[in-house]
Formats: C-alpha cells, sequence, structure tokens
C-alpha cells in the first residue's frame, strides 16, 4: 500500500557532510553528500567539480540497473550543483535504497526485476535534499513526478505515483524533473505510447511539480498526490529555523 | 583512495593522560555502551542499529536456488558488507579496505561458522531447491564499533524475518506468496553476538568497550569475543597489535558475557515489542512454527 | 547587526524581494556567502538559509549551518600539519580535503637560518591569507604588515575538538554572548576553572588547561551545546551539571 505522505529527516548521519532520508510512495531512501572534497588524479576536471552518484539497492548489491540509474542522476545533478565553484573537485553522492515496496502477489525477487523509473523520483528527491542539507551551491531545486499510463479499451488514464500493480498493467511509465523556475530537467520513458499521450502525461507532471503560486498555506490534503516542491520548502524551513534557534 | 584522517600529536597525548586519570572524552566509564536503539522495519527482515553516532542497516532476503554441489542438504546463506562513501570518504565502492575484510570475515565466522541459523532446515527438495539466504549490511554513519553493531543488526534481521511458506505434495513444492499464507521464520538455534576491546597504553594495560572513532583510531590493540548468553565462546580474534596480559583478557571475556546478555535481553524484549505491534488479534501465535529453545 | 525581525528563508534559485535588498548612498553593495550576483542586477541565493540584510555596512547574505568548510581569505583555522617540503607546510583544513600551504618564513621572527619546528601531526592556529576556487589554499602565522603573531602559530598541548560550522562562528563572534548566545565559556570561567581556548573557522576548538578535567568539561560542554541546540538556561544548568560529575 503506498503511503503518499512524504517524510523526510535531514543531517542525521554523523560522517557525511550533509543528509537526508526521504520517504514517499513506499520507498525510502537515505542519501549523503560529501563535498566538495579531495578527487583522484585521474578523475579531476580543470574548470569544475566532478560530481560522482552511487546508487545502493535494499537487497543485494547493485548491477546495471543501478549504473543506469546513477548515470542518470549524475546528468540532472550536474545541471543543478554549481559545479564552476569548486574546479578539481569532487562532490559525492550516495543513494541507499532502504525500503521498496512490496507486492504481497508476488515472492520478492521477480518484482525487483521490474523496471527501473519508479524509484527515480525519489532518488532525485533525496539527492536534493541531501545537497540542501550539505549547504552545496545549487542553481534551483528540483521538483520530479512517475506517471504511469494505463489503456483501458482504447482510453487512457494518467496515474500519478503508481503502485507496483497499476504499473504491472501499464503500457507506459514516464518521469519528468523540473527545476524550481518551473524549466524541464529530466524527461525518461518507457513502453509504448503516442505523442499525444506524452503531451497530456508532460501537462500533468508540470501541474505536480510546478504548482501556480497560491496562498501561502500548503495544504497536503488537497489533490490527492503530495505537494513535493512545497514539502521540500517547509522541510528545509523547519530545519533553518532549528539550526538559527539562537539568532 | 583517500586516506582516512589522523588524529592530531595534541589528541593522541590528551586522550592518553586523560585515560591514565581514568577519564573517557564523553564521560562514560571505561566498559559503558554509548545509548543504543534497534529500531524494525515495516518489512520483515530490516534492522536498523543506532550506537551512540554509529548507524548500520541490515536487510535479510530468500531466494529459491539450486545448492551447492557437495552439500545438496544444506541450503546458502550469505552476509555481506560493502562499505559505501556514506560511511566515510575512505571507503570506495568495489575496492574493500582491511577494515571491510575482516568485518565480513568477521560476522561469517560469528553467524555462519558457529551454526547459529540450521542450514539444513533450509532444504526444499534435495539437491535440488533450497533456500538461499542473503544478509545485506549497510553502514550508514561511522563514529566507531562498527563490528559490534553489525554482528547486532544481522542477528537481529535473521530473527525478524521471515520467508514466504512451502509445502510438498509429493513431487510438487509450492511455494505460497506472502497474500497467501503468512511467512515463517527462520529456524534459530543461537543468538551469538559480538563484543569488540580496545587496549591502550604502552603494554595495553586499559580496556575501552565500544569506542568512537577518534578512540578506535588511537588504540595499540583489540579483541573482539564472540559468544551467546549462555557463555558458549564462538570465536576470539585479536589480529596482531601490542601483547596483553592474559588475566585482562579473561577479564574481558567475562565482562563480554554480561553484556552479551544485556544485548540479548534488549533483542528478545525489541523483537516481542515488534510481533505484538504486529499481531492481529493474536492470529500469529497459532501460525508460528518457531522452535522454542 | 541589524537583522530583519521576522526570518526570511530562501532556497536556491528563488527570487529576492527588491525590499530586502538594501541600499546605500555612499557604500557599494556586498554580498556574503550563500549568494549569487548574475549581471546585470539579478541577485539569486544559491543555498537554503535564512536571508540577513545588514543596513550599516550594506552587505546582504544567506545564514545557514552545515556542511563543509569552504577557505575564504582573512578567516583564522586550525590546521593539522600533514608533512613539510623543502619551503612549505602543508596542513590540513577539513578531512577529505585539499591541503593548505603554510609558508616555513611566515612565523613571527622566522628567518632562514631559524625556522619552526613542526612535527606531523601538529597543530597550528594560522589566517587564510589566499583562497580562491582556482589554487590550493595558503595560510599564515604571522600579519603580515606588522610582523607580529597575534596569537597565531603553533598551539601545544590541550585538546582539539569538532564543532559544526555554525558554532565556529558563533565563537568567532565578538559579543559571543549576547549575538551568538553561548554562554557556556562565560560560565565555565566564572565558576573558577581557568583555560584557554582557540576556535578555528573550519569547525575545530582548541581547549588547554593545567586540568585534564578542566579541559573535558569545557570541550564537552560545547559539544553538547552545538548538538543539543541548547538554549542560554539549558546551557547554565548543563554546565553546573558537568562541573558537579566531573568533581
Amino acid at each position: 500500500m503506498a503511503s503518499h505522505d512524504p517524510e523526510a529527516r535531514l543531517s542525521h548521519l554523523q560522517s557525511a557532510d550533509g543528509s537526508a532520508t526521504f520517504s514517499h510512495a513506499g520507498y525510502t531512501v537515505v542519501g549523503a553528500v560529501n563535498g566538495p572534497i579531495e578527487v583522484q588524479r585521474r578523475d579531476e576536471l580543470p574548470e569544475e567539480a566532478v560530481v560522482d552518484v552511487i546508487v545502493r539497492p535494499a537487497a543485494g548489491v547493485g548491477g546495471t540497473r543501478e549504473r543506469h540509474l546513477e548515470s542518470l542522476l549524475q546528468s540532472t545533478l550536474r545541471q543543478i550543483i554549481l559545479i564552476n565553484n569548486f574546479p578539481r573537485t569532487l562532490i559525492q553522492v550516495t543513494l541507499q535504497v532502504t525500503v521498496s515496496p512490496e507486492n504481497e502477489y508476488v515472492n520478492a525477487k521477480l518484482s525487483q526485476a521490474a523496471t527501473n523509473l519508479p524509484i527515480l523520483p525519489t532518488l532525485i528527491q533525496t539527492a536534493l535534499l541531501a545537497l540542501l542539507s550539505a549547504a552545496i551551491p545549487l542553481t534551483a531545486t528540483v521538483t520530479a513526478a512517475v506517471l504511469a499510463i494505463v489503456a483501458d479499451d482504447g482510453a487512457s488514464t494518467i496515474i500519478v505515483d503508481p503502485t507496483a500493480r497499476e504499473i504491472q498493467v501499464s503500457r507506459s511509465l514516464h518521469v519528468f524533473a523540473f527545476t524550481s523556475r518551473d524549466e524541464l530537467l529530466l524527461n525518461e520513458s518507457e513502453g509504448e505510447f503516442t505523442m499525444q499521450e506524452w503531451d497530456n502525461a508532460f501537462a500533468t507532471a508540470q501541474r505536480q511539480c510546478c504548482p501556480a503560486p497560491t496562498s501561502d498555506d500548503v495544504d497536503m490534503e488537497g489533490g490527492s498526490q503530495a505537494d513535493l516542491k512545497n514539502f521540500t520548502r517547509s522541510t528545509l524551513e523547519t530545519k533553518t529555523a532549528s539550526d538559527l534557534y539562537w539568532k | 583512495m583517500p586516506r582516512e584522517a589522523e588524529p592530531s600529536l595534541n589528541e593522541k597525548a590528551f586522550f592518553l593522560q586523560a585515560l591514565q586519570d581514568g577519564h573517557r572524552l564523553d564521560g562514560r566509564k571505561f566498559e559503558q555502551f554509548r545509548q543504543l536503539d534497534l529500531q524494525f522495519g515495516d518489512q520483515y527482515g530490516v534492522a536498523d542499529v543506532t550506537l551512540g553516532k554509529t548507524r548500520v542497516l541490515a536487510k535479510v532476503s530468500a531466494e529459491v536456488t539450486v545448492p551447492y554441489p557437495d552439500r545438496p542438504f544444506d541450503g546458502i546463506f550469505t552476509i555481506t558488507t560493502e562499505l559505501s562513501p556514506m560511511a566515510s570518504p575512505a571507503f570506495e565502492v568495489n575496492r574493500p579496505t582491511e577494515q571491510e575484510v575482516l568485518l565480513s570475515r568477521l560476522l561469517e565466522k560469528t553467524v555462519r561458522r558457529s551454526n547459529a541459523l540450521d542450514t539444513e532446515s533450509l532444504c526444499l527438495i534435495a539437491g535440488q531447491k533450497v533456500w538461499s539466504i542473503r544478509v545485506d549490511l549497510h553502514v550508514l554513519s561511522h563514529d566507531g564499533n562498527l563490528m559490534d553493531a553489525s554482528c547486532l543488526a544481522v542477528v537481529a534481521a535473521l530473527r525478524h524475518f521471515r520467508k514466504p511458506d512451502t509445502s510438498m505434495e509429493g513431487e510438487t513444492l509450492t511455494i505460497y506468496t506472502p497474500a497467501e499464507r503468512e511467512p515463517v521464520p527462520l529456524s534459530w538455534l543461537h543468538t551469538p553476538l559480538c563484543i569488540t576491546f580496545s587496549f591502550y597504553g604502552d603494554e595495553g594495560e586499559m580496556t575501552l568497550v565500544d569506542t568512537t572513532l577518534l578512540e578506535e583510531q588511537l588504540k595499540v590493540s583489540s579483541c573482539t569475543i564472540s559468544l551467546n548468553k549462555h557463555g558458549e565462546i564462538c570465536q576470539v580474534a585479536k589480529l596482531g597489535g601490542t601483547p596483553v596480559d592474559a588475566v585482562s583478557l579473561v577479564q574481558c571475556a567475562s565482562i563480554a558475557l554480561q553484556k552479551v546478555k544485556e544485548l540479548s535481553t534488549l533483542l528478545d524484549q525489541k523483537l516481542a515489542e515488534d510481533s505484538k505491534r504486529r499481531n492481529k488479534g493474536g492470529l500469529l501465535a497459532e501460525l508460528s512454527a518457531e522452535n522454542a529453545r | 547587526m541589524a537583522t530583519d525581525s521576522e526570518m526570511v528563508f530562501v532556497l536556491p534559485g528563488d527570487g529576492i524581494d527588491a525590499s530586502l535588498i538594501p541600499t546605500h548612498p555612499k557604500r557599494p553593495l556586498r554580498l556574503g556567502p550563500g549568494l549569487r550576483h548574475i549581471p546585470p542586477s539579478t541577485i539569486v541565493p544559491t543555498i537554503a538559509g535564512q536571508l540577513v540584510t545588514d543596513h550599516k555596512k550594506n552587505s546582504l547574505w544567506v545564514e545557514y549551518n552545515g556542511g563543509r568548510y569552504i577557505p575564504a581569505v582573512g578567516d583564522l583555522v586550525i590546521g593539522q600539519v600533514d608533512r613539510s617540503a623543502a619551503d612549505f607546510y602543508y596542513v590540513a583544513l577539513s578531512d577529505y580535503s585539499s591541503n593548505a600551504s603554510l609558508p616555513q618564513l611566515a612565523f613571527e621572527m622566522a628567518t632562514k637560518k631559524t625556522r619552526p619546528n613542526l612535527a606531523t601531526g601538529a597543530l597550528v592556529y594560522a589566517r587564510v591569507s589566499l583562497a580562491n576556487r582556482h589554487m590550493d589554499p595558503e595560510l599564515e602565522c604571522v600579519n603580515s604588515s606588522t610582523g607580529k603573531a597575534d596569537g597565531l602559530g603553533p598551539l601545544v598541548g590541550g585538546m582539539l575538538y569538532s564543532i559544526s560550522l555554525g558554532m565556529a562562528r558563533r565563537l568567532l563572534m565578538r559579543k559571543s554572548v549576547e549575538e551568538g548566545r553561548v554562554v557556556v565559556l562565560e560560565e565555565l570561567g566564572a565558576l573558577g576553572l581557568a583555560f584557554e581556548t582557540a576556535v578555528g573557522r573550519n569547525g575545530k576548538m582548541w581547549v588547554n588547561s593545567e586540568d585534564t578535567k578542566t579541559v573535558l568539561i569545557v570541550g564537552r560542554a560545547v559539544k553538547e551545546t552545538d548538538e543539543g541546540n541548547l538554549t542560554v538556561d539549558q546551557q547554565k544548568k548543563l554546565v553546573r551539571k558537568l562541573v558537579k560529575e566531573m568533581s
């Protein structure tokens, strides 16, 4: 049963410069950021920082699936981190998946071999919260969402944050990530879909990730999905208020 | 690979002086553990141990596979420990450090070789299908004493884990999904835990239990003893370092026994609390096939 | 000194309301940490924190706690000597960051014949003389204009404690009691304990005293204030508790 209420804890790991544990839609990921730190001579870049992402699954050691997620995350995060501020250094992001949604109708190993995409938004949000906790300079914040398109005799429905069952019966899966300035940062799709379906999915994701600025009260109940952009803001605001309690 | 930072001369000198005066940096007694917290996950087989600022997470998973050809009646049991940069930037993925290798060897000897888990009970069809139980240990934060915290996490996760129920009808083996039949616990023989002792001083005359990272970096030798609450020792490991008086080692063993009893009681208590939380109207007691020991 | 009465929280990429940017007839606007200037006139935050204005000095910055120390010119830091080369000492300011270099002649009264002798692992109290993103930082243990040490140089004996960057900032404020709200050191002094401290902006504090117990008490008091986010009253209670425990 996927929980739609996101939860986060920040800066709770002692050894890392910044850390965050984020839970949403049945996934819990623990993220840690170290940086900017010294980089190996062979990896260093003369004008910018190297961004290295490591994804570790809950059970087992990582394989090609994790490498694929790492490369998607690396190219996304690289665009929002101010890498030109720290040439010849390394910014290391480690993401450890601790909980994946359990599918009670299938035995464990089978459901793990399914698709990459559903966990991607949770990984992106965790990485962002960990980067904010480590005070790494960013150009903007990111909000991501995963959508499934399920076909029902010709009519296709878009489901945001689909459950494992819904993913199994869907025809295509899409992940979109937007910056806080409403620019599209990441667009990954899997399955069969028409351009019209993609346009609809894009519009839905945009509405989800870039809500029009309304009044100050954040209504978590309003709408069937959580508003992750405001969640990020309120989480960091609470953390800052607690850190600067002495002011 | 980035080097681990070394303590300064000032820290070394002060720390030894304080120890000689009978003080530890955080005010604990020499045999006192830091604040220990053990949490179980919502899913079966997930144990989260926080020992001071050290945090480790163990996760157990099971799958059906073919047994080793030379051991057709035994299931397969593996423990994987891979330290990631989350624990410290000194650790790199896929490049096991000496510390990592020692940690995983120690866990193997404590849990596997001591036959804490009954591998014969994991056999489904001799020579063809057995359960392969796998424990993944993730270190989330490293502030010293990874051994003790990891061992507790692994043992707690294994005792918490439930594997899918199975039944044999003639030649056919049916494995039930969690929705069809409630999963069953593993067959557990005894609960081994380990305690690490670190020695300080020119002759290793001062002993500390549950060291923080700084204390660990300044030790001259250490000894890890694994045993269960009945006093049966599974292993004693003192890998090099300054020689230590034999009498101290015997004293350590008795302190270890006392600590292990405390930890075992804590573990039992946490497991009981967890099963009460999950117990849907008393059904779990009927469905349980656990050996009472 | 003047701060806004209500906290203005910013996330990276947020727009800054024009009314919050101070103006001054004579002084140019100075941007502190956490802000980026995009010519001609856009100012964008790069980290999550509280936006603080100083109208007297006409400066604007983002206050935050956390992350790794980034060297800035003029900061006082405590470094650990890693190794010595021909004319320089290589000094580590934070774990896993690049070493800073400290010229062997940058000490009071040092000449080519009489150089200070610092072993590996020794601690020095120094000032950052050069820091930019393209070069490794450089330190000095002497005021280059007057030739006096002003308290800089090797730190002998005592104990080193790691504190958060925010706490280091509070302790280094000129009025750390009123503005930084750290009273533990004053309280301990008032109770008759004799000790000396040095605080490095890189998150390190050195404490020395003739009595080992005093050093332990001071260290624990500051660390627990830092980790527990203690208020002034809680700090006073902590001090009383520690002194009682250790005597």
